[in-house]
Parts: structure tokens; C-alpha cells; sequence
């Protein structure tokens, strides 16, 4: 008769003594715990990584380039894409500075903190910014992140000693009142996630494909650009696909400027990241 | 036993260097043999990541537990089972 053997084992540990699972886990624990009861201190620890994490990218980014046989070109056409985004982003603002002196005003006012990004989407998954500058340098709860030719890219959401989080108008979640079109017509932007917006409007309010998307800063600053309109014929509505004016996987700095209470105020009412 | 801890080693630090993407299917890959790296790795993911009072859920954290769930309980059953 075949005898039975029944081992008596846990679902959970293997048979060995050291789970690697569970070391891992473990290490997961120990790591929130240290950034709920010392914040700065978490964030010192991994700054060298996330600056490897930007070395690793940069590399392999070039790898990936000399596959086409044309790096060079190929890093030359995508600075001037670039340059030639923040120069448009830049003259859009320029306008509308132009148009509102009040605003102008305002932004003339305010320097700002110039801050270095070390951790961007995607290692970042839920579209934030990890920036290298913190209370010291003055940053605080509520001010708002501008790139490269002035464009808003989201609001300050955490704070410690030497670094701060900003929470991009694309993260999921996140809606900011803003306005689309050379008429202005107001809308609120949802975020979609990896740098998009949308936004519901009336099919009346003729928007275009193409038509440049603002939200506030010192007056109206462009955020995006619309790229689609999805529209249902069954409905009154049409929703635009928004992209936004600078890159988010590609930030490198941003400047933080407190953009006035009053306008921090209209940000508490129109973002949930305050 | 290497191996195991070559891959969870590899989905932890993916986390902090790579693309969110590869660490989701190196956890995926590594919930095979270890069940709980992907609910280690969506902590640490949500720990180095996630802002609290951003309007979202720790969105990593839930789906690695609902995978490492997943994969205890398959685990579970073929451990129980007579054939292996």
C-alpha cells in the first residue's frame, strides 16, 4: 500500500529559513517608516540614487541614439524641438503678459527658487517632481512650479528641509481651472497621467485642434496645447486631448515662485494637492 | 534560491533607477517564486513616490498587494495539492 505523505508546509515562507520576499518586504517597512518619522533624512538617502537613476537614463538614452547612425542629429533635432516648444510656450505668455499689465506687474515682483529635479516621471509614477531644494531655500507649501519659458507645471505639495514634491496639473486626480482658445473660454482640466490633460466643453465653443491651453500663474500661462477632440455625436459635449507644453520626463530644473494669496486661494479651490 | 534573490534584488532597485513599467513586470515576473516582492515593491514605490493628500489612493501599493494575494494563494494551492 502506497503510504501517504502529508508535509506539513506554510503557504507563506519557503523552506528555507530566509524569505527573499520577506526580506524585501521587511526593507519596504523599514523605509516608510523612516520617511514618516524623518522625511529629509529618507530623501537624503536616496538623492544618490535617483542621480544614478538620471545618469542610467541619460546613458542609455544615447545608446538607443547611436543605433540610428545619427546621433548627433538626432540630439540637435530634439534640442531644437525643444527650444522651439519653450520658445512658443514663451511667446504665448508673452502675449497674454502683454495683454494683462496687472499681471505683469505681479510677475515682475517675484524671483522665484530655482530648484534641480532628481526624480521625474516615469521612475516617478504618479506625475510628481522630487526637487533638490527645500525649506532652507526657502520653498514652501502652495507655490508653483514653472519650466522652461515660464510654463506652470504644477503646484507644491510637500515640503522638507532640503527637498520638496510638486505635484504636476497632469497627475491623475488633480483639476485646475484654466481657459483654451484666443477667446479664453474657461474649462477645468483633469489630469490623465505621463505629462496629459483633458477637459470636457460644449461643442458650440468651437475649439480647434491646435487651439493653446492656460492656467493661472501671474495672469494666463500656456500648460498645453490640444492635440484631439473626441466627440460623440449623441452628446453636447466633446472632450480635448491635451499635451502638455514642456515634457515632463525630460524636466531638469524648475522655478518656484509664491504666486500671491489670492491666487493661491483660486489654486486650494480649483487643485486637490493642497 | 540565487535566483530569487537576484530577481528581487532586481525589481527593488528597478523601482528607483528604471521606468515604473519594468519594476511592474519584474514584481510580476518575480511573484512567480516570491510572493511577496510585489507588494514590497509597490510600498517602496509609493514610499519614494506617492504624496499624501494628492488625490489619489497609493495606487502601488494596493496593486501589489492584490497581486502577492494572488500569488500566495495559487502557491497555496499547489503546495497543498498531491501532484506537483
Amino acid at each position: 500500500m502506497k503510504k501517504t505523505f502529508l508535509a506539513k508546509r506554510n503557504a507563506l515562507l519557503s523552506s528555507a529559513s530566509v524569505s527573499w520576499g520577506a526580506a524585501a518586504l521587511t526593507f519596504s517597512v523599514l523605509a516608510l517608516l523612516l520617511r514618516l518619522l524623518a522625511p529629509n533624512l529618507f530623501l537624503h538617502t536616496f538623492a544618490p540614487a535617483f542621480s544614478v537613476a538620471d545618469a542610467i537614463a541619460a546613458q542609455s538614452h544615447r545608446f538607443f541614439s547611436s543605433f540610428s547612425g545619427a546621433a548627433a542629429l538626432a540630439a540637435q533635432n530634439e534640442r531644437l524641438v525643444s527650444e522651439n516648444a519653450a520658445l512658443i510656450a514663451e511667446n504665448a505668455a508673452l502675449e497674454q503678459k502683454a495683454a494683462s499689465v496687472g499681471a505683469l506687474a505681479d510677475s515682475q515682483r517675484s524671483s522665484g527658487i530655482l530648484a534641480g529635479v532628481i526624480s521625474r516621471p516615469p521612475e516617478s509614477p504618479y506625475d510628481t517632481l522630487v526637487l533638490a531644494a527645500g525649506e532652507r531655500a526657502g520653498v514652501m507649501l502652495g507655490q508653483e512650479a514653472f519650466g522652461e519659458g515660464g510654463v506652470p507645471l504644477g503646484v507644491v505639495s510637500s515640503v522638507t528641509a532640503d527637498f520638496s514634491r510638486v505635484t504636476l496639473f497632469s497627475a491623475p486626480n488633480v483639476v485646475t481651472h484654466g481657459w483654451v482658445g484666443n477667446a479664453h473660454i474657461p474649462l477645468s482640466l483633469f489630469g490623465a497621467g505621463a505629462g496629459a490633460m483633458s477637459a470636457s466643453l460644449a461643442r458650440a465653443a468651437g475649439v480647434a485642434v491646435g487651439d493653446t491651453v492656460f492656467a493661472p500663474g501671474p495672469g494666463m500661462l500656456p500648460v498645453g496645447r490640444v492635440v484631439r477632440i473626441d466627440s460623440d455625436p449623441s452628446t453636447t459635449t466633446v472632450t480635448l486631448r491635451i499635451m502638455p507644453a514642456l515634457n515632463p520626463f525630460s524636466l531638469s530644473w524648475v522655478q518656484l515662485r509664491d504666486v500671491g494669496a489670492a491666487l493661491r486661494g483660486s489654486f486650494t479651490i480649483a487643485t486637490s494637492t493642497l | 534560491m540565487i535566483r530569487n534573490g537576484i530577481l528581487t534584488v532586481s525589481t527593488m532597485v528597478s523601482v528607483v533607477l528604471f521606468p515604473w513599467p519594468l519594476s511592474a513586470l519584474l514584481a510580476l515576473a518575480a511573484a512567480f517564486l516570491e510572493p511577496f516582492v510585489p507588494l514590497a515593491a509597490g510600498l517602496f514605490a509609493d514610499t519614494l513616490y506617492y504624496v499624501p493628500g494628492s488625490g489619489t489612493w497609493p495606487l502601488f501599493t494596493l496593486y501589489g498587494l492584490v497581486c502577492s494575494s494572488i500569488a500566495v494563494l495559487v502557491r497555496s494551492q499547489l503546495r497543498t495539492g498531491t501532484i506537483r
